[in-house]
C-alpha cells in the first residue's frame, strides 16, 4: 500500500490538519472542464448550504492536471445565499481544489477524495462528476441524506435517461450485475454516488490503485465492493442526467472493453459470492420518480447491423474458441436473415455475455481480443432492441429490460457450471 | 632364405597392418566404451530431465499461459499436437539429447569428428537464433494479425479479413527474411527477393485500391463535397 504522502501532497496534508474534522465531503474529480465544473461547485455548495447548514461540509476538486484553468474556476465559484433562499450558514464551507498524484485516470481522482474523507473522519462523502449540466442541489440531499440519517452506506444514482442511452449499461452491465450480485442497482456505473466514511475507508485498503481500476473502472468497482462486501445499498432518484457532449469520435469497442473487462474482473475477485445461488432483491429508492421526454434521435439502424453481418462473417474463426457451436450457427441465421425480421433473442445474448466471461476467466486468448470482438454482437443486440422497442414508451421500454434481467438470472446456473471448469487440466 | 623373405613381406604387407589395425583398435575401444556409455546415461538422463521438466511447467500453469497468448492454437495449427508442457519436456529430453551425442561423438576422439563438430557448434547459435526469429515471426504475426482483423471489422472495413492475412503474411515473411539473414543462406539473393517482394506487395495494393476502390473514392469524395453525411447515430452507449 502506497504512503500518505505518495497520495496527498504536503500542503494538502498540512490544510487538513488544519480542518481537523468535517462531516461531509463532495469529491468532483475533473480533467479540463472549466466550462462545466463551475455550474457542479455551485450546485454542491448550494446543497451543503440549503440541506446541511448545520453541517462542516467540504468540497474536493480533484484535478487530473487540467490546463484551462479547472481549479481556478473551481476556487472563484461563489454562490449567492439569497438566491436560494438561505439565510443563515451555522458552519463554514470550506474548498480545496488540488491535483491528485498516481496514474491518470477517474480512480486516482477518487483515491484522494477517499484518502481527504478518512482523514477528516467524515461522515457522508459523495461524488459527482464534472461535466454534469443537470445537476442541481437537491443531487447533494439526495446522495447525502441516506448516509447521514437513514444509515445508507452506498447511495447509487437513479436517473431517468432516453430509452436509447446507456445502452451498454442496460444490455450488459445493469442485468449482469443484477443477475450476479443480487441487487437492483439501475445504474451501476452511473458516475454520481453517495457513501460512508466507514465505506471510503474501506475502499482504501484495497490494493487496485495501480490497476484498471484508477485508470477507467472505478464506478463499476465502487458499486461491486460495496455490494459484495454487504455495505447498505440503496438508490437515490436524480432526475435525468445530462452531461457535455462526449467526444464523438471516441472509439465504441475501446469503450465497451474497459467498461465488461471491469465488470469481468470484478467476477474474478468476487467469484466466491456470486456464484452462491439466490434470486436478485429490489434495494430502497430514495427521490420524487418523475418521466422524462422522448424525444427522437437518430438511430443508424442499418449501420450496426452492417456491423453485426460482418462480424458474424469475419470473426466467425474467432467466435469458435469463445461461443459453443449451436450459438455460433444462430449467429449465422440471425446476420443472414432480412434486416425486418433481425432478432437477437435475449436468451442467446445472455448465453454469448456468459460464455464471454467465461472465455475471459478461461483465459483462451488474449483478453483485449476476446472483449473486443465482442462489438460487432453488442451492436447486433441494439439493433435488435431499437427494432423491437421503437414505438415503445419509456415504462414498456423498462418491461422489456426486466424480461432480459429475468434471462440473464434464468441462466445464471449456466455460467457458475461452467465457471468451475478446469478447461485445461 | 627364399622362407623368410616372404614370411617378411606377408609381415609387412598383411600382418603388420593387421597388427597396426588391431592395436589402434584395441586403443579406440575404451573411447567408443566410453562414447556408448555416455549417450546411453545421455539418454536416460533427458528421460529424467523430461519429467522434471513437465511437473514443474504443469505446476507452473504453463498450458494456460500458453494457451491465453496464442501458442497452443499456433502449434496445433502447424500439426504439433498435445498439451505444451509435454511440448517443452520434449524440447528438453532433444536438447539433452543433442548436447550428449556431441560429448559422446567427442569421446571418440576422432580428429576428422572433433573437426565436423567444432564447425558444427560454432554455427550452432545462428541455427537457434533463427528458429527463434521464425517462432517469434509467427506468433507475432498472429496475434497481429487478430488485433488488425477485428480493429478492421469494428472500424466497418469489408475487406477486413483480406487486410488481416496481408499483415500476418508480411509480418512471418519478413521474420522468415531475417532467419535466412541469420544463417547467412543467400545474404543478397535474400535481400533482393524480399525487396522485389515487398515492392511487388505495394503495387498491387496501390493498383488494387486504385483499380478496386475507385467507386469508394468516389462515393466518399461526392460526400465529402456535395454534402452528403453517413447516417447519424445518436445512441449513447454509456
Amino acid at each position: 500500500m502506497s504512503k500518505k504522502s505518495e497520495i496527498l501532497a504536503k500542503d494538502t496534508q498540512k490544510r487538513i490538519e488544519e480542518l481537523k474534522d468535517a462531516d461531509i465531503l463532495i469529491g468532483i474529480p475533473s480533467y479540463n472542464n472549466a466550462r462545466t465544473i463551475g455550474h457542479v461547485v455551485g450546485a454542491a455548495e448550494a446543497g451543503l448550504l440549503k440541506y446541511f447548514p448545520n453541517y462542516k461540509a467540504i468540497v474536493v476538486n480533484s484535478d487530473g492536471g487540467s490546463t484551462d484553468g479547472t481549479m481556478d474556476v473551481v476556487q472563484k465559484t461563489t454562490v449567492d445565499h439569497e438566491s436560494i433562499l438561505v439565510d443563515h450558514q451555522v458552519e463554514r464551507f470550506h474548498k480545496i481544489a488540488i491535483p491528485y498524484r498516481g496514474i491518470p485516470g477517474k480512480g486516482s481522482a477518487f483515491r484522494t477524495v477517499f484518502e481527504i474523507a478518512k482523514d477528516l473522519k467524515v461522515k457522508a462523502c459523495a461524488v459527482v462528476d464534472s461535466d454534469l449540466r443537470s445537476i442541481t442541489p437537491e443531487w447533494i440531499e439526495l446522495l447525502i441524506k441516506p448516509v447521514l440519517e437513514e444509515g445508507y452506506d452506498y447511495v447509487a444514482p437513479y436517473y431517468h435517461r432516453h430509452k436509447y442511452d446507456g445502452t451498454i449499461t442496460n444490455s450488459i452491465v445493469y442485468p449482469l450485475t443484477r443477475a450476479l450480485y443480487g441487487k437492483r442497482i439501475r445504474q451501476p456505473i452511473g458516475g454520481d454516488f453517495g457513501f460512508s466514511g466507514r465505506l471510503a475507508a474501506f475502499y482504501l485498503t484495497k490494493d487496485v490503485w495501480e490497476s484498471d481500476v484508477a485508470r477507467f473502472g472505478i464506478d463499476i468497482w465502487m458499486t461491486t465492493t460495496a455490494v459484495a462486501n454487504e455495505f447498505n445499498v440503496c438508490q437515490a432518484f436524480l432526475g435525468a442526467k445530462i452531461h457535455d457532449a462526449k467526444d464523438p469520435g471516441a472509439d465504441l469497442s475501446a469503450m465497451l472493453y474497459q467498461v465488461v473487462s471491469s465488470v469481468f474482473s470484478l467476477m474474478e475477485e468476487y467469484a466466491p459470492v456470486w456464484t452462491k445461488d439466490g434470486e436478485s432483491g429490489s434495494v430502497p429508492t430514495f427521490g420524487f420518480m418523475y418521466a422524462v421526454g422522448l424525444e427522437p434521435i437518430h438511430v443508424n439502424l442499418d449501420g450496426m447491423i452492417e456491423k453485426f453481418r460482418l462480424g458474424v462473417k469475419e470473426l466467425s474463426a474467432l467466435y469458435e474458441s469463445i461461443v459453443p457451436g449451436e450459438l455460433l450457427a444462430l449467429l449465422g441465421t440471425v446476420a443472414e436473415g432480412s434486416k425486418e425480421h433481425f432478432s437477437l433473442p435475449d436468451d442467446a445474448w445472455v448465453k454469448i455475455i456468459y460464455h464471454f466471461a467465461l472465455a475471459c476467466h478461461h483465459k483462451v486468448m488474449s483478453q483485449e481480443h476476446i472483449l473486443k470482438s465482442l462489438t460487432p454482437l453488442y451492436l447486433g443486440k441494439v439493433a435488435s432492441f431499437v427494432i423491437e422497442t421503437w414505438e415503445s414508451t419509456a415504462e414498456e421500454v423498462e418491461r422489456r429490460l426486466e424480461e432480459l434481467c429475468i434471462a440473464f438470472e434464468r441462466g445464471k446456473p449456466y455460467l457458475i457450471e461452467r465457471w468451475e471448469e478446469k478447461r485445461y487440466s | 632364405m627364399g622362407n623368410v623373405s616372404a614370411i617378411t613381406i606377408c609381415d609387412s604387407i598383411v600382418t603388420g597392418p593387421l597388427k597396426d589395425f588391431l592395436q589402434r583398435l584395441i586403443a579406440f575401444l575404451p573411447n567408443l566404451f566410453s562414447s556408448l556409455i555416455i549417450f546411453i546415461l545421455g539418454l536416460v538422463l533427458g528421460w529424467i530431465f523430461k519429467k522434471i521438466i513437465v511437473k514443474i511447467a504443469t505446476l507452473l500453469n504453463t498450458d494456460r499461459f500458453c494457451s491465453t497468448i496464442g501458442i497452443t492454437e499456433a502449434c496445433g495449427k502447424v500439426g504439433i499436437k498435445g498439451l505444451p508442457s509435454h511440448l517443452i519436456g520434449r524440447v528438453f529430453y532433444w536438447l539433452v539429447v543433442v548436447v550428449v551425442t556431441i560429448i559422446a561423438l567427442y569421446a571418440l576422439k576422432v580428429p576428422a569428428i572433433e573437426n565436423l563438430l567444432e564447425r558444427f557448434i560454432l554455427y550452432l547459435p545462428n541455427i537457434f537464433i533463427a528458429v527463434l526469429l521464425i517462432i517469434i515471426g509467427y506468433l507475432l504475426g498472429n496475434f497481429l494479425g487478430r488485433a488488425t482483423l477485428i480493429a478492421s471489422v469494428n472500424a466497418g472495413i469489408q475487406f477486413a479479413g483480406f487486410l488481416a492475412k496481408g499483415v500476418k503474411a508480411l509480418i512471418f515473411v519478413f521474420a522468415f527474411a531475417m532467419a535466412l539473414e541469420q544463417l547467412g543462406i543467400g545474404r543478397n539473393m535474400v535481400l533482393v527477393a524480399f525487396t522485389i517482394l515487398f515492392s511487388g506487395i505495394v503495387l498491387a495494393l496501390a493498383l488494387a485500391f486504385g483499380l478496386g476502390g475507385k467507386d469508394i473514392a468516389k462515393d466518399y469524395l461526392e460526400k465529402r463535397f456535395k454534402g452528403e453525411k453517413e447516417k447519424k447515430n445518436d445512441i449513447q452507449h454509456l
